[in-house]
């Protein structure tokens, strides 16, 4: 009987540990892009929910209980930083989690080495809702979703070593999918081994080209760089400083934002004097984030040849942008079009 | 063949001329130029002088690729440096963060109005209603400090510096890493969570005055005109609970407090320590439609013994698109007292007085906020006495830091002093520093 007792109980507590090592990964992300990089990088091993709705402004979330509740439960915290998601703070402190808090290993700041443009030199409200840690729109630049995607990867495996080897490979494969969406795959192949480091190294200072040229493989360019062509030295206003990396990326050419300071809805002086912008450098895109007022881009457009596209900006907030790489696709295609 | 040399001699005097600035970019934030950097910096230098000297005898394609991909590699690991020390500033950093809200009010008057205890006249004046000083910082792993000192107009005949809360919160402790329910502990003097409004602060009212039921019973010195609620020093405790019903969230708060301090008691409080909890059933749809429900309740025994119950409803609808430009608000809150204490000729004297407000409010544009609130409550001491309130008000933020209100409200009481009472208020707050996250509560 004693004996019965005892392998009985050792099947439970085997049965309960077998089932706790199967149960994936529980991970919080505030925003959807991070849920989706969270995904590809986890794979199976991963259940992953993100706190704001794609469609609203990131900046501005109100922190709900049921927020809390659900980082009450979970295993990592994933936020965007750079003081974007600043609302992530009192999720934290309200979800009585001691695993996620800052400074755990549950608790991931995911543009950590990503290099951030705009530092501010002068940090005062005074210059309306500026970010002191410099630019947070980064993800909108694949390259800095390969950054964001290899952070990812290393808190994964310091959470769950046991899927170490499963995370490396999903995360290989993102990275992959990546580099052809924005190179191509005839272009991936023509190079060769690690075409992908290769090729982001020399896009990232500027010597693709030349590069290319030298080894006559322009025409096998492919993906958004391609497409990306076109936009070069496309002038476009924006509402708000969302395509700082986007453009750097892409080739598009700001010219104003309609925004005089960050956070503050542009007066009427202002308009006017984004109408005079937009003339002048012959605008035809005004990129206006689903979540603003499209009130100012539409008297802009009303004075001047320029069209308002409406943009997302979040991976879910539209059925065509439910994949980061639909986000650029449709991004780079919808601006191309609009500019024709 | 040399062109493309001398081209490749370009990007590399490119680099060099970064690193070298993105090195100097590093230097504020260490002080002074660390070791690792003038290290960094030396071993460039010799590394370009090799590659001049590549470049005078030959170089090949791949070796080209290979000092490019050396050099990247250097210059992304000076970026991640430069990153850090963007992120990480100075020791200051360690400082509590600081907001300072500043709550300026002028009033107007259609009679002569006097305050709560009937001596100072507040009618037709200006306030400098309070002026709040917020400090929180993480104490350590396990605990995080908030301290909310405030200097409140003492109905014109002067200011008093109060903490209006002071407060710890342990998060876990070493013997306990992860708390069950995810279980908060507070311990010190902060706004008890009986309702939903007696936790706001008088800045981050969405109305020029208090709700006269949480005046009047949670608490008050000079009026619902000025700062008022219950904020007594104790204990608290705030978890979650299982729910049934998918898509809720149930939080509960069980606070031990000091007895005899809410307002209810009008001076007659027990002497026992009192107890409070408070339950919020609360659900969200696409982070646009809020309802919360809540359930509070008081019980203070002693000498004399003061009970209180309310229902809380909050209901805040805001459009994950265009949130800047609508939204509406609807909610209210009613309490009901009983307290009973000894009157030396009347024996023990019981009091059941009740009293509830109602609010609307709708987002007109990013900055214009219109709303109305009614009141009616009875008063403690004589619950037969009542009065009601209308209020209408009007706000324009320039940003979430500054905001300009109007609002007007009339009354009618049984109290001579307040009935047929209209008065207009002008709002002006300000507030400055590191403004925390607004919690849901707080309707802007």
């Amino acid at each position: 009987m004693k004996r019965k007792f005892t392998c009985c109980a050792v099947f439970f507590v085997a049965g309960l540990s077998l089932h706790a090592r199967s149960l994936p990964l529980r991970v919080v992300t505030t925003m959807s892009y991070l849920k989706y990089v969270a995904e590809q990088v986890g794979g199976d091993h991963v259940s992953v929910v993100a706190l704001a709705n794609p469609r609203q402004d990131p900046h501005y979330v109100t922190p709900t209980p049921r927020m809390n509740q659900i980082a009450y439960n979970a295993d990592l915290f994933i936020e965007h930083g750079l003081n974007l998601d600043l609302w992530a703070k009192n999720v934290l402190d309200a979800s009585g989690n001691p695993k996620i808090q800052p400074g755990s290993s549950g608790h991931l700041v995911a543009t950590i080495n990503v290099p951030v443009k705009e530092l501010p030199t002068e940090v005062s409200r005074s210059w309306g809702d500026i970010h002191p840690q410099g630019n947070p729109h980064c993800w909108l630049d694949p390259f800095n979703i390969r950054i964001i995607a290899e952070n990812v990867e290393r808190r994964l495996i310091a959470v769950d070593p046991s899927n170490a080897d499963a995370f490396a490979r999903n995360y290989r494969a993102f990275i992959d999918r990546l580099d052809a969406a924005m190179f191509g795959e005839d272009l991936l192949k023509s190079v060769g081994p690690k075409a992908g480091d290769i090729l982001t190294r020399k896009t990232r200072n500027d010597e693709l080209i030349p590069w290319l040229q030298a080894r006559h493989l322009t025409g096998r360019l492919g993906g958004w760089l391609a497409k990306a062509e076109r936009l070069q030295g496309m002038p476009v206003i924006t509402y708000h400083k969302t395509y700082v990396y986007f453009s750097e990326r892409f080739g598009l050419n700001v010219i104003a934002e309609l925004e005089d300071k960050p956070g503050i809805p542009p007066p009427p002086q202002r308009r006017d004097a984004v109408v005079e912008a937009a003339r002048s450098s012959g605008v035809r895109v005004i990129l206006n984030d689903n979540f603003y007022s499209r009130e100012a881009a539409d008297y802009v457009a009303s004075k001047s040849d320029a069209r308002v596209l409406l943009t997302y900006i979040d991976v879910g907030a539209s059925p065509e942008v439910d994949t980061y790489e639909h986000l650029i696709t449709y991004l780079v295609e919808n601006i191309l079009q609009a500019g024709r | 063949m040399l062109s493309s040399f001398s081209g490749a001699f370009m990007h590399f005097r490119f680099a060099f001329v970064f690193i070298t600035l993105a090195c100097f970019m590093c230097l504020p934030a260490y002080g002074q130029p660390s070791n690792d950097v003038k290290r960094e910096l030396d071993s460039l230098r010799s590394q370009l002088d090799s590659l001049k000297a590549l470049v005078a005898t030959g170089i090949t394609d791949e070796m080209l690729d290979k000092v490019a991909e050396r050099l990247e590699r250097r210059m992304q690991q000076l970026e991640e440096k430069i990153d850090a020390s963007s992120r990480a500033t100075t020791p200051i950093v360690f400082n509590p963060r600081t907001t300072a809200f500043l709550n300026f009010s002028a009033r107007m008057d259609d009679r002569a109005v006097f305050d709560e205890e009937g001596i100072a006249e507040i009618s037709n004046k200006m306030f400098l209603r309070s002026v709040e000083l917020d400090l929180r910082a993480p104490v350590d792993p396990y605990a995080e400090g908030i301290i909310i000192l405030a200097v409140e107009d003492e109905a014109g005949t002067g200011f008093a510096l109060d903490p209006e809360e002071a407060y710890g919160i342990m998060k876990r402790l070493p013997i306990l890493e992860s708390a069950p329910l995810g279980l908060k502990l507070k311990v010190g003097k902060f706004r008890a969570p009986f309702g939903q409004n007696n936790r706001l602060h008088m800045h981050d009212l969405p109305w020029t005055t208090r709700p006269l039921v949480v005046s009047k019973f949670l608490g008050t010195e000079h009026g619902d005109f000025f700062e008022s609620g219950y904020n007594p020093t104790g204990v608290d405790l705030d978890f979650f609970l299982p729910t049934i019903i998918p898509g809720t969230t149930a939080e509960m708060n069980i606070d031990m407090l000091r007895g005899g301090e809410i307002g209810l008691t009008q001076g007659h409080g027990g002497d026992q320590p009192a107890w409070l909890a408070h339950l919020t059933v609360s659900a969200d749809w696409s982070n646009e439609h809020l309802l919360v429900l809540g359930a509070s309740g008081y019980h203070n025994y002693g000498i004399a013994t003061t009970s209180m119950v309310g229902v809380d409803v909050l209901y805040k609808w805001s459009p994950s698109e265009r949130r800047d430009s609508r939204s509406f608000v609807v909610g209210g809150e009613a309490f009901s007292g009983w307290h009973a204490f000894p009157n030396s000729g009347l024996g023990t004297v019981t009091m059941t007085p009740t009293g509830w407000f109602g609010y609307i409010q709708y987002q007109l544009s990013y900055s214009l906020y219109a709303g109305i609130r009614v009141d009616r409550v009875e008063e403690p001491a004589d619950e037969s006495k009542r009065t009601q309130a209308l209020s209408a008000y009007i706000s324009y933020y320039t940003t979430e830091f500054l905001r300009i209100r109007v609002g007007v409200d009339h009354r009618q009481s049984d109290l001579q002093t307040l009935d047929e009472l209209t008065t207009a208020n002008l709002e002006i707050n300000f507030v400055f520093g590191a403004h925390p996250t607004e919690p849901y509560w707080v309707n802007r």
